[in-house]
C-alpha cells in the first residue's frame, strides 16, 4: 500500500520532468496523450489506495490500527527522518478524510489532460502546461498524504509556483496584462498566508515539541489563549487565504477568469480544498480549544462570505467571474460547517468539498467551452438562447447550475444540508444561539444562490434564437468535451441519489 | 611567546593561502613567456588546489577544538585569539565553497581580459586569508585585522579593470570602509576602556558584572561595533554604497564581493554575538533584530523596481543578508551557517548565468532574457532554479528549508513582530525573483539570447546547480555544518 502511495507522489514528478527533457518540438498532442497515460495511472493507483476492507466500498475499522476514536485508521504509512536537526519527518499516510480528496485530484488532473487532447489555450505551448499540471498534482496529493506539518507546508508551496506559471502564460490572451496581475496576485496572497501558517506550526512546535501530525492529534495542544490561540490564528488566516474566506478572496475571481480553462478546474476543483482540507486536518484536531474560542468569528466570516458571495453573483458580467464568485459562497458553507465543529458540520463540509469540486470542475469546463466558442466570457456579448444555440451546452450548463444551487438529488445538497444541520446544533462548547443567526442567514444565501444561478440559465440559455442568430463555427457540444465530462456528470448524479458513498466512510470523526 | 603544534593547525588553512597568494602573483609576474591561456590555466588550477587544500583540510579536522595562540588569564579559562571549532569549520566551509565558486567563474576565456590574472588571484587569496582568520577570531584585535584584510583586497578588485565606473564603486566601497573602520576602532577602544581586555570571551565575562552606569557605555560601545560590521555587510541604513559598487565592478568580483566579502563579514558578526558582545537577552540582540528587519524590508522593496539583473541581485542581496541577521540576532548560529551555506551556492550560479549573458550582452537588462526556456534551456533552467532557492519556494527546498530555520530560531527567542516581518518579506521577496522568471519564460521572444556557452562556465553552474538539487534533497547536511 505505501508503495502506491509513494508512487503517486513520484510518478507525475519524474513524468514532469522527463516530460521537459524531451525536446520542445513534441507534438501538443502527443505530450496531451502522455499526460493522460501518466495522470491515468495515478487515478488507477489512487482507486487501489480506497480502503475497502470488506466488499466494495463497505468501510470497516479494522481493530488493530485504531488511531482515534476507532475510527481512522491510516493506511500506506511511510515515516521516515528527513531533517533531524529540524524536527522534520517525511510522514506520509491516507484515510478516509484524504481518501476521495485524493482520488478528487486524480480524477480532474486526469480529465484535465484528457481535455487537452484536443482543445488547448491558444498560445500552444501543451508540452509545457501538461508537465506544470503533473506538478501540480502531485504537489496537491502530498498535501493531503503528508501527516508532518511542514511536509504539508512544503506540498501546499509546491503548487504556487507552476499555477503561477499556468496563469501567467496560458491565461486569457486578451489580456496579457490582466493575467499577469491575476497571476502575481495570487501567488503573492498565497505565499503570505502561507508563510504565516508556517508561524502557527512554527508555534505549535514551539507548544508541543513535534510536526507529526499524529502525535497532535492523538495529544492536542490546549488552551484557548495566548500561544495556542496565536498559533491558530496564523494557521486560520493562512488557511482562509487558500480557502478563500472573505475577506482574503480578492485574489480568486481575477485569478478564475484570467486562467485557461483547466487552470481554472484544477484551482477550483482541487487549490481551494486545500485550505479547508487544512481546518479540517490541522486547526481542529490539533488546537482544539482555541479553535473553539475562534469558530463562532469564522463561522461570521463564512456567514458573510455566503452572503457577499451570492451578491456579487448577481452583478456579475463575466460567466468565468460569476462561477468564481459562487465559489467563494460554497467555500463559505464548507467553513461554516467546519467552525460548528459537530459531526454534522464536519461531515457535510468533507462532502461539500468533494461536491464542489465535481460541480465546480463542470462548470469551469462549461464555462471555458462556451468562451472558446464565443472568444469571450462576457454574458452581455455572448447573448441570449444558448438552448436554440447550443443545446447540449446550454442543457449542461443548467444541469451544473441546478447541482451548484444545492437541487435535491444531486451531489450538492447534501454537503450544503448537513452544514445547516451543524449549524443548528453545533458543539456543546459553542453558543447556540449565534450559530442558529448563522444558519438563517446561510440559509437565505442558498435562496440567493438559486437566484443569481437561475439568473445565469435565463440570461444566458434562454431566450428567443432568432435576435441571437447562432455564430457559424460554433458545434455543440464535441466528443472530447463528451467523454471529459461524463465522469463528472456521472458522480454529480450518484452522489446526489447515493449520498452514503461517502458519509459511511467518515464514521464519527 | 612560541608557536605551538596546536597554533600552526589552527592557522594551517589562513597561511598556506597567503604563502599560495604570493606564489600566485610570482608565477604571473615572472612567466611572462607562456601564453596567456597557459598561465591564466595555471594560476586557476593552484588557486583551486590550495582552496580544495582548505576545505580538504575542513572536513578532515570538523569535529576538533583547537584553541591557538592562548595565554593564561588572570580570571577564568585561558584567553586566545584564534579558535578552531565545528563553527569555525562550518564558517570556513562556507567561505572557501564560495571562493571556490568564484574562482571557477574566473576561469581562462571567463574573465574579462583587460584584468590582470595574476593581481585578480592573488587579492582574492588575500581576501580569503582575511576571512577565514576573521571567521575563527576570538579576540577584537584579530577582529579588526581579518577584516581590514577581507576588505582592502576587495576595492583594489573592484578597480581592477581601470574604467571610470570601477573606480567609482571601488571609491565609494573604500570610503564607507574606512569611516567603518574608524566607528568600529572607537567602539572597541570603549569596550576595552569598559572591560579592561580585547579577548571576546573575558569581556563576555566582564560585561555581566558590570555596574549598570559602565554598562550603557558598553552598550554604546557594541552598537558601535555593530555598526561598523553593519557598513561591511551593508544593512540598512548602512547599504547605500552597495549597489554602485556591484554593478562597477566587473561581474567575477561582483560575485565575489556578494559570497565571500559579505559571508566574511556575517561570520565576523556571528562570532562577536555568539562569543560574547551580546548575550542573549542583551539590546544589542534587539539592535540587530531591528537592522535585520529594516534591511530586509529595504533590500527587497528595492529590488522590486530594478530593471538590471546585477542591481536586482544587489538589492535582493541586501534582502538576504537580512534573513541571516535574523537568526543572527537570537544567535542561533547553526541556522546562520545553513542559510548562508545555501545562499553561496546559488549566489555563485546565479552570477555564473548572469555573466554569461552580460558577456554578450553588456546592457544587462532584464528583459535580454526574455525567453531563455526555449532558446537556452539549460541555463534557463539552472537559473530559474537558483532564484527559487533564494525565493524560498518549492522546488529550492534549500532555500525554504533555510528560511524555516530561520523562523524557528526566531519563533523560539519570541521574537514575533520579527517573524511577521520576515513573512511579508517572503512574499515580497518572491515578487522580485518572479519578475525576471517570468521573463526567462515569456514567448515568443524577439531576439532571444542564444550562444555558445563556455565550458567552464557551463561546468561551474551545472556544479552549483548540482550541489542545491542535492541540498534540496537533503536539506540536513546544511544543518550539520556547524554543529
Amino acid at each position: 500500500m505505501s508503495a502506491i502511495l509513494l508512487g503517486i507522489l513520484a510518478l507525475p514528478i519524474l513524468a514532469a520532468l522527463a516530460l521537459w527533457a524531451i525536446p520542445a518540438s513534441i507534438g501538443d498532442r502527443l505530450a496531451a496523450m502522455y499526460g493522460s497515460v501518466i495522470s491515468g495511472l495515478v487515478l488507477i493507483g489512487s482507486l487501489l489506495l480506497w480502503p475497502r476492507s470488506e466488499g466494495w466500498f463497505a468501510y470497516v475499522p479494522s481493530q488493530d490500527q485504531l488511531l482515534r476514536e476507532g475510527s481512522r485508521p491510516l493506511q500506506a504509512v511511510t515515516d521516515v527522518p528527513w531533517i533531524p536537526a529540524l524536527g522534520v519527518r517525511f510522514h506520509v499516510a491516507v484515510d478516509s478524510i484524504s481518501m476521495p480528496l485524493i482520488v478528487l485530484t486524480a480524477l480532474l488532473t486526469f480529465v484535465c489532460c484528457l481535455y487537452s487532447l484536443k482543445i488547448t489555450p491558444r498560445i500552444g505551448r501543451t508540452r509545457s502546461l501538461i508537465a506544470l499540471l503533473l506538478v501540480i498534482e502531485a504537489g496537491v496529493i502530498g498535501a493531503f498524504s503528508s501527516m508532518d506539518l511542514v511536509l504539508f507546508f512544503v506540498c501546499f508551496e509546491i503548487v504556487l509556483i507552476p499555477m503561477w506559471l499556468v496563469i501567467d502564460i496560458w491565461g486569457d490572451d486578451h489580456d496579457p496584462v490582466g493575467r499577469k496581475r491575476a497571476a502575481n496576485t495570487f501567488v503573492l496572497m498565497t505565499v503570505l498566508g502561507s508563510a504565516l501558517m508556517l508561524l502557527g506550526f512554527l508555534l505549535v512546535y514551539r507548544q508541543a515539541g513535534t510536526f507529526d501530525l499524529v502525535q497532535l492529534t492523538n495529544s492536542p495542544v490546549l488552551g484557548g489563549h495566548g500561544v495556542p490561540l496565536a498559533a491558530a490564528l496564523l494557521i486560520a488566516v493562512g488557511l482562509a487565504v487558500k480557502v478563500p474566506l472573505w475577506p482574503l478572496h480578492i485574489w480568486l475571481p481575477d485569478a478564475h477568469a484570467k486562467a485557461p480553462t483547466v487552470g481554472s478546474v484544477l484551482l477550483a476543483g482541487v487549490l481551494l480544498k486545500l485550505g479547508t482540507y487544512g481546518l479540517i486536518r490541522i486547526l481542529v484536531p490539533v488546537l482544539p480549544d482555541a479553535t473553539a474560542t475562534m469558530a463562532p468569528y469564522l463561522a461570521g466570516f463564512a456567514t458573510v462570505a455566503i452572503i457577499a458571495g451570492s451578491l456579487a453573483c448577481l452583478a456579475q458580467t463575466d460567466v468565468k467571474r460569476l462561477i468564481a464568485y459562487s465559489s467563494v459562497g460554497h467555500m463559505g458553507f464548507i467553513v461554516l460547517g467546519i467552525s460548528t465543529l459537530s459531526q454534522a458540520g464536519l461531515h457535510g463540509a468533507l462532502f461539500a468539498n468533494i461536491a464542489h469540486g465535481i460541480i465546480t470542475g463542470l462548470l469551469f469546463f462549461l464555462a471555458g467551452a462556451i468562451k472558446d466558442r464565443h472568444d469571450t466570457s462576457d454574458l452581455r456579448t455572448i447573448g441570449r438562447a444558448l438552448y436554440a444555440r447550443l443545446p447540449r451546452i446550454g442543457g449542461l450548463l443548467t444541469f451544473a447550475s441546478l447541482a451548484s444551487l444545492g437541487l435535491p438529488g444531486l451531489a450538492g445538497f447534501w454537503g450544503e444540508m448537513l452544514v445547516l444541520l451543524g449549524a443548528y446544533r453545533p458543539a456543546d462548547s459553542l453558543p447556540r444561539t449565534t450559530y442558529l443567526v448563522f444558519m438563517v442567514i446561510a440559509g437565505l444565501g442558498t435562496v440567493l444562490t438559486a437566484a443569481y444561478f437561475l439568473r445565469l440559465v435565463r440570461n444566458l440559455c434562454q431566450g428567443d434564437p432568432a435576435e441571437n442568430p447562432a455564430s457559424a463555427f460554433a458545434v455543440d457540444l464535441s466528443r472530447i468535451e463528451l467523454i471529459t465530462w461524463a465522469p463528472l456528470i456521472t458522480l454529480t448524479v450518484l452522489l446526489g441519489v447515493w449520498p452514503g458513498l461517502l458519509l459511511h466512510q467518515w464514521g464519527t470523526l | 611567546m612560541t608557536l605551538t603544534w596546536t597554533d600552526w593547525q589552527a592557522i594551517a588553512v589562513p597561511l598556506v593561502l597567503a604563502v599560495g597568494a604570493v606564489a600566485v602573483l610570482l608565477i604571473d609576474s615572472f612567466w611572462r613567456s607562456a601564453s596567456v591561456q597557459l598561465r591564466h590555466t595555471v594560476v586557476t588550477l593552484l588557486t583551486v588546489a590550495l582552496i580544495l587544500f582548505g576545505l580538504v583540510f575542513v572536513w578532515a579536522q570538523r569535529d576538533d577544538f583547537k584553541p591557538a595562540f592562548c595565554r593564561p588569564a588572570v580570571e577564568g579559562p585561558a584567553e586566545c585569539s584564534l579558535v578552531f571549532e565545528p563553527l569555525t569549520a562550518g564558517l570556513w566551509a562556507v567561505l572557501l565553497i564560495g571562493a571556490l565558486g568564484v574562482v571557477g567563474l574566473s576561469a581562462y576565456r571567463l574573465l574579462s581580459a583587460d584584468v590582470p590574472v595574476g593581481e585578480y588571484h592573488f587579492l582574492l587569496l588575500s581576501a580569503l586569508v582575511g576571512a577565514t582568520v576573521l571567521a575563527g577570531a576570538r579576540d577584537l584585535a584579530t577582529v579588526v585585522i581579518g577584516l581590514e584584510v577581507v576588505s582592502l583586497p576587495s576595492f583594489a578588485m573592484v578597480a581592477l579593470r581601470r574604467d571610470r565606473r570601477g573606480s567609482e564603486g571601488a571609491l565609494k566601497a573604500f570610503l564607507v570602509s574606512v569611516l567603518s573602520t574608524a566607528v568600529m576602532l572607537f567602539g572597541i577602544s570603549y569596550l576595552y576602556g569598559v572591560t579592561g581586555s580585547l579577548y571576546l570571551s573575558t569581556i563576555a565575562n566582564r560585561l555581566s558584572g558590570l555596574d549598570p552606569e559602565l554598562r550603557r557605555v558598553a552598550f554604546a560601545a557594541g552598537l558601535f561595533v555593530i555598526v561598523g560590521f553593519g557598513f561591511k555587510i551593508a544593512a540598512v541604513p548602512f547599504h547605500g554604497w552597495l549597489p554602485d559598487t556591484y554593478v562597477g565592478a566587473p561581474v567575477e568580483v561582483t560575485a565575489f564581493l556578494a559570497v565571500v566579502s559579505k559571508s566574511a563579514g556575517v561570520a565576523g558578526l556571528l562570532v562577536l554575538v555568539t562569543s560574547g558582545v551580546a548575550p542573549s537577552g542583551s539590546e544589542l540582540r534587539t539592535v540587530v533584530a531591528i537592522l535585520a528587519a529594516l534591511t530586509m524590508t529595504v533590500g527587497n522593496l528595492a529590488a522590486l523596481r530594478q530593471q538590471e539583473a546585477v542591481r536586482l541581485l544587489a538589492w535582493s542581496s541586501i534582502g538576504q543578508v537580512g534573513f541571516l541577521l535574523a537568526p543572527l540576532a537570537v544567535g542561533d548560529a547553526q541556522a546562520v551557517v545553513g542559510y548562508l551555506a545555501a545562499y553561496v551556492v546559488v549566489t555563485v550560479g546565479a552570477f555564473g548565468a548572469v555573466a554569461v549573458v552580460q558577456r554578450h550582452r553588456p546592457g544587462g537588462l532584464l528583459t535580454d532574457y526574455r525567453g531563455m526556456v526555449r532558446s537556452e534551456p539549460g541555463l534557463a533552467g539552472a537559473l530559474i532554479f537558483f532564484l527559487v532557492v533564494l525565493a524560498g519556494l518549492p522546488p529550492g527546498l534549500a532555500g525554504l528549508f533555510t528560511k524555516f530555520a530561520a523562523f524557528q530560531a526566531v519563533i523560539d527567542a519570541h521574537l514575533g513582530w520579527l517573524a511577521i516581518v520576515m513573512a511579508i518579506n517572503v512574499m515580497i521577496g518572491l515578487a522580485v525573483y518572479l519578475r525576471w522568471v517570468a521573463e526567462l519564460f515569456r514567448l515568443p521572444a524577439e531576439d532571444p539570447f542564444s550562444v555558445d556557452i563556455e565550458s567552464p562556465a557551463v561546468a561551474m553552474i551545472s556544479l552549483c546547480a548540482a550541489t542545491a538539487a542535492v541540498l534540496s534533497i537533503l536539506p540536513s547536511t546544511l544543518f550539520s555544518l556547524a554543529i
